[in-house]
């Protein structure tokens, strides 16, 4: 038994922010410029992005309101209604509610009654996780449809008075400037049905493999900035203090970050091995790179290994909707398949890299008409 | 008699060379990863590593840089005349670095390491069974599966130079004068990964050659992570 997705939807808060505007949004820092942020935001490529944050720092929509804009959309193009969902699989690594379950919150306003419940927790693979989890249920045959939603609201903690309230300019380092200039917001979701519906593409297999095991932390929030303090946000005797340590900012080990290129490719090998993934025959590769300057690093390290995927196969939208975190892959999916870029028939191949611990997830799809 | 041939990168493997390829670079991702969690190197990762792992780690390679020399040596001298090329390959190669352990032997001085406690150190138990396996192979004729051992071996090096030299002065605070044998392998691998490409072609004649090469990488690379975990267990 398979599953397929019916439909996709997306949601992006407010108007495109060029590159120039982007400090604008979220703040100077004690009032002055970022001496970094030309030499990230180059090596990014990211042209614009969306905030759900506006330039008084106010929060325009929760990311519970994006993860509900993102299903609605789904639904819209759907005969299915959201009384309809059998499952609703919820993914974001900043929900605006540490407790409950960022599920229950989508769920409360969605207005889905008596649905089977998933809330994952991580990084960009997040979302994979709630999808594969989604995908699972209905082949064996426990649900008949799925609604998975994937969400992410960033600029929250990347406001200028996160980094006063840190110490700022002085005691900010790079590792806790660099994903200021790389994160950004929004929502996508998938509708996953047993049964296929017209066009619609169908899940082959989605499959991951983390390597916490062997490395230590690249991506965080919970640790302060002095590394011989070992306690997390929560050991503080206050949030402020923790806040004033450093705690809450959003962080990434520039050093660690490059092992995400090999490990990417290391799985996309494994799965040749295993004889599930064939790069010769694929049609398109959707590959969730953080930034511009991985592109060419995976493309390498493939094309020596002899499993390079033409330049003409690689589809991103990084470039005009941001570094949504578990989000971009659904945005990114959502953006292809409208834009008609598949042809009955297609395989596809969505790579989903996760810095925080290391753990990349692959999705591969078949465009099909029932 | 044949002529012995220079063995460069070619641009296009053959079939059974692109896939020993694929599956060496498995094995290196493998080890990378099983090296990610022995201790001392962990620690480079974490950021505590001291001045004294970084003469551990210096007391610890030299038995092996030493004897490093001496199965290249062995290995070449194993080869019969259909194979003079790459024995011709294989001899270079023991020349450029049979005496790399005095450049680590400067090393360890510039850091403040005693000369005759490093040269009198015996190599720990994972140095002994790396010797022992790689002498032992460089022994059987025309032993091309240690292809697969230098694809650690040069892959390592090429991994110090550019992964742990810059860290290594950070977190042990010393200069490059104490760093020169792990930055002098990164700037020379390259060339040498260059010739592995073309000798990857030369002797995945078959597909027992080509899991012997295999076979011998992920044994290395067994053997050289036992090494930097049994760090002066001697």
């Amino acid at each position: 038994m398979t599953a397929f997705i019916t439909s996709t939807g997306r949601f992006l808060p407010g108007p495109p922010i060029g590159v120039d505007e982007v400090e604008d949004v979220l703040g100077l820092v004690e009032g002055k410029p970022s001496r970094l942020k030309r030499r990230i935001l180059k090596a990014n490529g990211i042209e614009t992005r969306h905030y759900a944050v506006d330039r008084t720092g106010r929060t325009t929509h929760s990311n519970t309101d994006m993860a509900v804009a993102a299903a609605r959309a789904c639904l819209e193009r759907s005969p299915l209604e959201a009384a309809d969902i059998g499952l609703l699989a919820c993914a974001t690594s900043q929900p605006d509610l540490p407790l409950p379950g960022f599920g229950s919150m989508v769920q409360g306003v969605l207005e889905i009654p008596s649905v089977e419940l998933i809330s994952t927790h991580g990084i960009c693979s997040a979302g994979t996780m709630a999808a594969k989890a989604a995908f699972n249920t209905l082949r064996l045959g426990e649900q008949q449809t799925a609604l998975v939603v994937s969400s992410e609201l960033s600029s929250r903690m990347l406001k200028h008075t996160r980094y006063e309230a840190a110490g700022g300019h002085d005691k900010v380092d790079f590792q806790a400037e660099f994903l200021r200039w790389m994160l950004s917001d929004g929502a996508g979701a998938m509708l996953l049905e047993s049964k296929p519906r017209g066009q619609c593409l169908r899940i082959d297999w989605i499959r991951s493999f983390s390597h916490a095991d062997a490395f230590p932390v690249c991506m965080q929030v919970g640790s302060p900035l002095d590394r011989e303090d070992a306690r997390s946000w929560q050991d503080f005797p206050t949030y402020a203090e923790a806040e004033a340590a450093g705690a809450l900012l959003v962080r990434q080990d520039l050093r660690l970050l490059e092992n995400i290129v090999k490990l990417g490719v290391d799985g996309a090998l494994r799965l040749i091995e295993e004889g599930v993934l064939n790069v010769k025959t694929l049609n398109h590769f959707l590959c969730h790179y953080s930034s511009h300057h991985f592109k060419s690093k995976v493309y390498d390290m493939l094309e020596m290994a002899g499993a390079g995927i033409d330049e003409e196969k690689w589809y991103t939208n990084l470039y005009t909707r941001g570094n949504t975190g578990c989000a971009s892959i659904f945005i990114m999916l959502d953006e292809f398949w409208k834009d008609g870029r598949a042809n009955v028939g297609d395989t596809i191949l969505c790579m989903v890299p996760e810095s925080g611990r290391f753990n990349t997830a692959y999705m591969h799809l078949t465009l099909v008409d029932a | 008699m044949t002529e012995p041939v220079a063995l460069e990168r070619p641009d296009v493997l053959t079939e059974l060379g692109q896939e020993t390829l694929r599956r060496l670079m498995r094995v290196w991702f493998d080890f990378e990863r099983r090296l990610g969690k022995v201790p001392i190197l962990r620690r480079l990762d974490t950021g505590t590593f001291t001045r004294e792992d970084h003469l551990a780690l210096l007391r610890n390679l030299r038995p092996q840089v030493v004897e490093g020399g001496r199965w290249i040596a062995r290995c070449a001298s194993s080869f019969d005349r259909d194979h003079a090329d790459v024995r011709s390959v294989v001899i270079g190669h023991a020349q450029e670095e049979h005496r790399d352990y005095e450049v680590l032997e400067a090393d360890y001085v510039a850091i403040g390491g005693d000369l005759t406690d490093i040269q009198s150190r015996p190599r720990n138990i994972g140095t002994e069974a790396l010797h022992a396996f790689l002498m032992h192979r460089a022994s059987q004729p025309n032993p091309v599966d240690l292809l697969g051992a230098m694809w650690i071996i040069e892959g390592l090096g090429d991994k110090m130079a550019n992964n742990w030299a810059e860290r290594i002065e950070e977190l042990s605070e010393c200069g490059p004068e104490a760093t020169r044998f792990i930055r002098y392998h990164g700037e020379n691998d390259e060339g040498h990964l260059d010739k592995l490409y073309g000798m990857l072609d030369r002797t995945c004649t078959s597909p027992e050659r080509a899991d012997a090469i295999v076979k011998t990488s992920k044994v290395v690379a067994r053997l050289y992570a036992l090494q930097l975990e049994e760090i002066d267990h001697v």
